[in-house]
């Protein structure tokens, strides 16, 4: 043992009895530890005369019947919890395994999945039950027992995939790679149900061949392995000739008919269906097949370019067609009489101008300052040539040309400026659509750019049609409706009786902020704060404990609270206990202020006062030891009122002292 | 040609709505917040979701388009040559999963661009993420595992 000091005497001559558990100073004689913890062997004597260790066998993880090592020790707290829970996770695992019949083997392995598990609390949130069944469902899968999940399931009654969605979290954090599943490791399940007598054994080894074919084949990924089974169950029967109906297998192997069925389908698509059972059993095809969905997306993809080649071939004749017209509208045109000038001018115009206008629609309405370009253009053009109608081509082109100059001049007037103010209006467009991006970022307000408006006034309902629809709607959703107001019915009548518990939720739990102090006096003042105070502390005597050495004030105290310690063992004991709290009120309280101790229950303002004040300390270390013996109630009441006593500005000290002594005399006449 | 389809549907409290011209469908909830799926587009996803908060702004409802943000993207590829599902889970162990009980794709989950890609046999496969580029990211990728696993056609 180290040695220390003895704290009374200072001695270094310390006696620790590890047999009893105490150390005791040789020096005075004080009691320094009691209770220490002793690792020894105790032996008892039995019936018969024999000795046994005293004692229990306890396993690491304390899954044993947890010992209780006396309130407020925390760990051993959780260790009973977890204790439980996995106790609850062995029995669920042994119930679950036994109707799988699963041997013991198996279980044991699944515990400890379930022990990995409950250690990295994947548990939390989940049903136990389906945390079990997945660990028993991994144990199946590294064992390679031909259990299913959808065996699992059914035992549960659970679906089938939320079972799949823990068991994958729980192979994922675990790190358990689970091998992947092969169908022929159902075939002899599923012969046994079937029920081929004698035959067992032949037709599991034909349906395996099968499998393995099917394999080869690649039928089997992405598709359920029992599927599978059940179909190359069903064709080994056949060629054994036993009578096994499609329904007695899907009964077998859980499937349903359309499944088998397409797989049948499958399978005759193979090359190896066209073998006799002979051939098959001593062949082996060496040729390997696509996937069936493969081939099913081969067979789309060529419809699909079957019908492209089909359009294009249209397209083709299309432009034939179109070709002929055209070459028949030429011929009529120049077969036809040609027109006057003003009409071929017209029919130039038209044509130009549905030139125009096509182009127009090719490029869309992105393109505004093409089109105001084109309007312009077009603007231009219909000017011209009406302004070239009135006069007759049949003059010449020399007669055009001077009106067209004015005219020109005229049009390109106001043109350009249209034009550029379309030009710039547009640019303006773009540069505030720009700006009202940023805007609609910051603000939230919408961006109605591209939005049509009349479009989506059209999406609007008039009034009569929101009536008519607000009809469907009850009628469709009555019951609910009629739900809610049961409900809503329901709260008023609680609340109305008071029974109306709100279900609120749950709302974290505040997290208290770990109290950083410099000193021990400090903290216990903080704690003091936020904690609510014990009515049952002894606060003197933490306040003389916390601050002996400070306060010269309280010297005189010191020889007055020596032979009081002998009294005071049970204070103390009790102080012990709550001692933060009284030295936080010692600490709050004033190390320059005189400590008072209270007198009396009744005069608790007086108390109050008599505490804060620094004088009256003579009067009332007087009646100290009276007080100290009269019992824990008085001091009870102090604790309670130097709790008001901190919030309380200081008070004048004559004010107090004459109060407080009025007070103690009092009490004291009252008290004697 | 405008025409739309509004759900109640009771027990989550949303309504849904479907737009044709961006073809999208939007689930509204009663909070304000509105999910819009079915865009081809980032930027299309963003004009529908406009021209939703008009409708609603014409119903007179206050209306503020704010947090636009893409949140998932589904895409959707197809590979040459058909995969070898079991080979491909072995050789990826931990990151690919393979339960033919339960989905007849394998997935694999890339961290690192929090997408997920479910492979077909087929050699169909579908990439989801958090938006367009690092769906690409992935494909590109997963590639060259796949390209590993597959099955060399006759």
């Amino acid at each position: 043992m180290s040695s220390r000091q003895c704290k009374n005497c200072g001695c270094a001559d310390i006696d620790v009895d590890q047999a009893r558990g105490d150390a005791v100073c040789m020096g005075c004689g004080s009691v320094l530890e009691d209770n220490i913890i002793v690792s020894e062997v105790q032996f008892v004597e039995t019936g018969g005369g024999g000795s046994a260790a005293v004692g229990q066998f306890v396993s690491a993880d304390g899954s044993a019947k947890a010992i209780s090592l006396g309130t407020g020790f925390h760990a051993g707290m959780e260790r009973v919890s977890r204790a439980q829970t996995l106790q609850n996770g062995r029995r669920q695992i042994n119930h679950l395994g036994h109707q799988l019949q699963l041997n013991q083997h198996c279980l044991d392995t699944a515990f400890n999945f379930f022990k990995m598990a409950v250690s990295k609390r994947l548990t939390r949130g989940r049903k136990s039950l389906h945390v079990v069944a997945a660990c028993l469902y991994m144990v199946c899968r590294t064992e390679g027992t031909p259990h299913m999940l959808l065996d699992l399931s059914d035992l549960l009654q659970v679906n089938v995939y939320v079972l799949g969605r823990t068991f994958l979290v729980l192979a994922r954090e675990l790190c358990i790679n689970a091998p992947a599943i092969d169908p022929c490791l159902y075939i002899p399940r599923f012969a046994h149900l079937l029920e081929f007598g004698e035959k067992n054994h032949e037709v599991s080894m034909t349906a395996l061949r099968l499998l393995q074919r099917m394999k080869r084949d690649w039928m089997h990924t992405g598709r359920r392995p029992s599927g599978l089974c059940g179909a190359a169950l069903l064709v080994a029967a056949r060629m054994h000739e036993f009578r096994r109906t499609v329904k007695e297998v899907i009964g077998v192997v859980k499937v349903c008919e359309a499944t088998l069925r397409k797989r049948l389908t499958e399978f005759e698509e193979t090359p190896t269906s066209q073998l006799t059972i002979d051939e098959f059993m001593k062949v082996d095809l060496e040729q390997e097949c696509d996937p069936p969905s493969f081939t099913a997306g081969q067979r789309k993809l060529k419809m699909q370019e079957i019908e492209q080649q089909l359009a294009k071939k249209i397209d083709e004749v299309q432009g034939e067609i179109c070709c002929y017209q055209d070459e028949i509208e030429n011929e009529l045109e120049n077969s036809r009489p040609k027109g006057r000038g003003m009409y071929a001018s017209y029919s130039k115009d038209d044509s130009q101008d549905d030139a125009k206008s096509m182009t127009q629609s090719q490029f869309g309405e992105e393109d505004l300052e093409d089109e105001e370009l084109e309007e312009a253009a077009d603007h231009l053009n219909k000017v011209l040539y009406s302004d070239g109608l009135p006069r007759p081509p049949e003059k010449g082109e020399d007669e055009p040309v001077p009106p067209r100059h004015p005219s020109l001049a005229s049009l390109l007037g106001p043109l350009p400026t249209a034009a550029s103010l379309g030009l710039s209006e547009s640019i303006k467009e773009c540069i505030d659509m720009k700006r009202d991006d940023d805007v609609t970022s910051e603000n939230g307000d919408l961006d109605l750019n591209g939005i049509d408006d009349d479009e989506i006034e059209r999406y609007l309902l008039n009034d009569k049609e929101v009536q008519i629809k607000t009809e469907l709607w009850m009628r469709q959703n009555a019951d609910y409706l009629q739900e809610q107001k049961e409900k809503e019915a329901r709260i008023a009548k609680e609340k109305e009786l008071g029974i109306y518990k709100e279900v609120k939720p749950r709302k974290p739990s505040k997290k208290r902020e770990p109290i950083c102090a410099n000193t021990a006096g400090e903290a216990i003042e903080k704690m003091l704060e936020q904690k609510r105070i014990s009515t049952k502390i002894n606060y003197d005597v933490l306040r003389d404990l916390d601050m002996k050495g400070s306060s010269p004030a309280r010297q005189p105290e010191e020889p007055q609270n020596s032979p009081g310690a002998a009294r005071r063992p049970s204070a103390r004991r009790r102080l012990t206990d709550s001692s933060p709290r009284l030295a936080s009120a010692v600490g709050i309280m004033g190390k320059r202020l005189r400590p008072l101790i209270s007198t009396q229950p009744s005069k608790k303002l007086a108390i109050d006062q008599a505490a804060l004040s620094g004088s009256p300390a003579e009067p009332s270390d007087q009646s100290q030891p009276v007080l100290v013996e009269s019992g824990p109630v008085v001091y009870e009441e102090v604790a309670a009122e130097e709790d008001e006593e901190e919030e309380e500005p200081c008070v004048s000290a004559m004010a107090l002292m004459g109060d407080s002594e009025y007070g103690c005399e009092v009490d004291y006449d009252d008290g004697f | 040609m405008s025409a739309f389809a509004f759900f109640f549907s009771s027990l989550p409290q949303k309504v849904l709505m479907k737009l044709r011209k961006p073809k999208i469908t939007a689930s509204i909830w009663s909070s304000g917040k509105i999910i819009c799926t079915g865009a081809t587009s980032e930027e299309e996803a963003k004009y529908g979701a406009r021209r939703l908060a008009r409708c609603l702004q014409k119903l007179g409802f206050k209306v503020k388009f704010t947090d636009f943000k893409v949140v998932n993207v589904l895409a959707v590829c197809s590979m040459p040559f058909q995969i070898h599902l079991i080979e491909f889970t072995k050789s990826n162990r931990p990151i690919a999963s393979y339960e033919p009980e339960l989905h007849p794709a394998a997935t694999y989950r890339i961290k690192s661009l929090r997408a997920t890609v479910q492979i077909f046999s087929t050699g169909s496969i579908t990439v989801t993420g958090p938006n367009v580029q690092q769906v690409a990211t992935a494909v590109e990728q997963i590639y060259p595992l796949l390209f590993e696993c597959r099955k060399i056609p006759r």
